[in-house]
């Protein structure tokens, strides 16, 4: 029994508009992305071998899954073209159903199955034809029988359409409310019902209402209550007194503070209510409330604290920096490029020129252990082009996929709140670390946070 | 740890196949960690793909000169990373080429927007009377 | 490049073996069948182990001037590497696309008869 996952890219355009960032075939159903729940059904009935079929671009797709090891199956791909018909399509594929029975998922639906169920014995002997189909797509099974028909307990099997956000939230929910006795869902659960990532940072008063499924590197904060029916995906946080209920937090997602999520589905930021598909793009309403205090309050010392720490730092690496780059630049291991970042003021930009020692000798070793390479950008602190610590500065060429929602949310720093915290620096998961401490750090805090980010850049280049 | 290699090639599209089997040697140096055999086989047939295209550009805009055109390539290696650079003397260009209309079935136009599209990062300079593209991606 | 021609049920199979680039695409471009608008082709890709967008150019100009570009080439057993480069400028979407030759000759002559 070999398996067809046959999908268009018309039955899942609305993916495509309401989560830009992700491939439909990606989107998560409780942490867990859709394709995931068709491969382990493939699984369940006993194939060895999948291809995806699609007629759009499958890239993502292919570098999630890949040759489908991860699984001990094949996995493979290939291209249709929209108007195929079911014998055109097992045409396209004549080599690889290699005269086997197939079974053949077609459309943008979520497969209601059980795990715990033998769908290989009822797959291989129920007649040729139509297993089960809904308004969204269908499973049908091509070939003979490989065996008898048997008395095989009947199974559940059914399919939910996934058109839009009301049945996607549906299907989530469900998927999270039956829970990991029917399908395989991810996290490490002690408990029934609460499943939980790795690298999740939660405070003692935070409170959690089954059931629950949590991604990783999620920080929950002081009095947060998530739950019940929460999903939280991965570099997540959620500030003090919010609550999450009964509702989808994707990957990368600040909800701020004393906020309340109720049946919405949270993306960037971007919050939706799947019933009514209204969605509401926030300006970050709750990062500017906390920034205006902030910046009304702490503006000045900050900006008096973060030269004060710059000129100690430009004072203490002056010699360091003179002896090492000098010789690094005499053997050539020092090249710097400039180029043009964001800067804090919206539409302006700075010009920065980036180092970049490798840590192979002793020299270069110094010059990242010292954060060398950052320390003309010193200089633009006492300028006030930069803060000692704050946003990774952006590059300003490109259309940045995390260019700030508005520029309160962005303060480009000589050392990032990222690499203080050791979040993983690439992309989204850095951008939410450091809205959080854009909110919440204050002058004195900074200066802590400065010196662990000058501690931990090091660590952070050998094991990247 | 970064090691530099330089390659001069005639500009010739006999020569195309010389700088492509070069690369794939150059790229499949490369190990990273936590990747898998075939994160390491698309990054060096990415590799592969992206100089061939550059390479056939150099040689089919090099225009008459009184000495034959040359390209020569620049392999600088890091740990995880790979740029590979080509010069040459042809006149300036612009890699900011739009995506290829697919559906008017054009028969040219592919090389720029393939080399961004399987590359990390492309930057594109004019140093004297040489272009260079430099092509880098992280394994 | 080698260019092999065979056909089966009245389509004509163009075979390709090797790398298929600048140097090699004017070749297939100057095939008769490939060239001739008329003809419905097959094209085999199995034994290309490298295509470019020169490769890739000579296909999409080919099939545009056939009378029906989506029948007029058929491929078949296009490898990783091939697909690779017809799904960075979504080529795949212009053309039938075959993992079996014989699958693609059988779904190239029903459209042949289908139009006459």
């Amino acid at each position: 029994m070999k398996t067809i996952l046959a999908l268009r890219e018309a039955e899942c355009a609305w993916v495509r508009d309401a989560f830009p960032c992700v491939h439909p075939l990606l989107l998560p159903i409780c942490n867990k992305p859709f394709i995931e729940f068709l491969i382990d059904f493939a699984i369940l009935v006993g194939s060895p071998a999948v291809r995806i079929l699609g007629d759009g671009e499958l890239d993502a797709v292919e570098r999630y899954c890949e040759n489908g090891s991860r699984w001990g199956i094949d996995i493979s791909y290939a291209n249709m073209q929209t108007g195929d018909s079911v014998e055109t399509m097992l045409g396209k594929n004549r080599r690889f159903c290699d005269k086997e029975r197939v079974m053949m998922v077609s459309g943008f639906s979520f497969v209601r199955y059980d795990k715990r169920r033998d769908y290989k014995s009822l797959a291989g002997s129920m007649p040729e034809g139509e297993w089960v189909a809904g308004p969204g797509g269908s499973i049908t099974l091509f070939g003979a029988p490989e065996k008898p028909e048997a008395q095989a307990a009947d199974a559940p099997l059914s399919l939910m359409a996934l058109d839009g956000m009301a049945s996607y939230y549906r299907a989530s929910m469900e998927a999270l409310e039956t829970g990991a006795d029917r399908y395989v869902l991810p996290g490490y659960g002690g408990e029934p019902g609460c499943a939980i990532g790795r690298n999740v940072v939660m405070s003692k008063s935070v409170e959690i209402r089954k059931p629950v499924s949590i991604g990783n590197n999620v920080q929950l904060l002081g009095d947060a209550i998530i739950g019940p029916s929460a999903i939280i995906g991965s570099n997540v946080i959620i500030d003090r007194e919010s609550t999450v209920e009964s509702s989808i937090v994707f990957d990368n997602t600040y909800i701020g503070e004393q906020l309340e999520v109720i049946g919405r589905i949270a993306s960037g930021n971007r919050l939706s209510d799947p019933v009514s598909g209204v969605a509401v793009t926030m300006e970050d309403p709750h990062l500017l409330s906390g920034i205006r205090k902030s910046e009304a309050l702490g503006a000045l010392p900050r900006k008096i604290v973060h030269a004060l720490g710059a000129l100690i730092l430009i004072v203490l690496l002056a010699v360091p920096f003179l002896v090492v780059s000098t010789l690094l630049r005499l053997g050539g291991g020092w090249r710097s490029a400039t180029g043009d970042y964001l800067s804090g003021k919206s539409g302006e930009t700075i010009s920065l020129g980036k180092v970049e020692p490798d840590a192979a000798n002793a020299l270069d070793t110094i010059a990242s252990t010292l954060s060398l390479d950052r320390y003309p950008w010193l200089f633009r602190v006492l300028t006030a082009e930069l803060a000692l610590i704050g946003s990774t500065p952006l590059p300003a060429e490109t259309q940045h996929p995390n260019a700030p929602a508005n520029a309160l949310a962005y303060r480009p720093g000589v050392f990032s709140y990222a690499e203080a915290e050791q979040w993983p620096a690439t992309g989204g998961d850095a951008a939410i670390v450091e809205r959080y401490h854009l909110v919440h750090s204050g002058p004195i805090s900074d200066i802590g946070l400065v010196v662990k980010a000058f501690v931990n850049r090091p660590h952070e280049k050998t094991t990247p | 740890m970064s090691s530099i290699i330089t390659l001069t090639l005639p500009g010739d599209p006999l020569f195309t196949e010389v700088a492509r089997q070069t690369t794939t040697s150059v790229a499949s140096l490369l190990t990273g960690e936590n990747r898998s055999a075939s994160d390491e086989t698309q990054f060096i047939h990415d590799f592969e793909l992206a100089i061939s295209e550059a390479f056939t550009n150099s040689v089919k805009y090099a225009g008459e000169h009184d000495t034959p055109p040359t390209v020569t390539l620049t392999f600088e290696i890091e740990k995880r990373r790979l740029t590979v650079s080509l010069l040459d003397a042809n006149s300036p260009f612009s890699i900011d080429t739009p995506a290829p209309d697919i559906e008017s079935y054009p028969e040219n136009g592919y090389g720029l927007w393939i080399i961004r599209k399987v590359m990390d990062c492309v930057t594109y300079r004019r140093e004297g009377n040489s272009n260079i593209i430099s092509m880098s991606k992280t394994l | 490049m080698i260019i092999t021609e065979t056909s089966a049920n009245g389509i004509v199979i163009v075979a390709l073996e090797g790398r298929l680039d600048a140097l090699s695409a004017p070749k297939l471009r100057g095939s008769p069948p490939v060239a001739d608008p008329k003809t419905a082709v097959v094209l085999d890709l199995e034994k290309v182990d490298f295509m470019d967008s020169s490769g890739l150019g000579a296909i999409v100009g080919a099939a545009r001037e056939k009378g029906d570009p989506a029948c007029g080439i058929v491929l078949s057993c296009m490898n990783n590497k091939v697909r690779r480069t017809f799904e960075t400028t979504n080529a795949q979407r212009l053309f039938h696309i075959f993992d079996d030759t014989s699958a693609a000759v059988d779904f190239a002559a029903t459209r042949q008869i289908a139009r006459t």
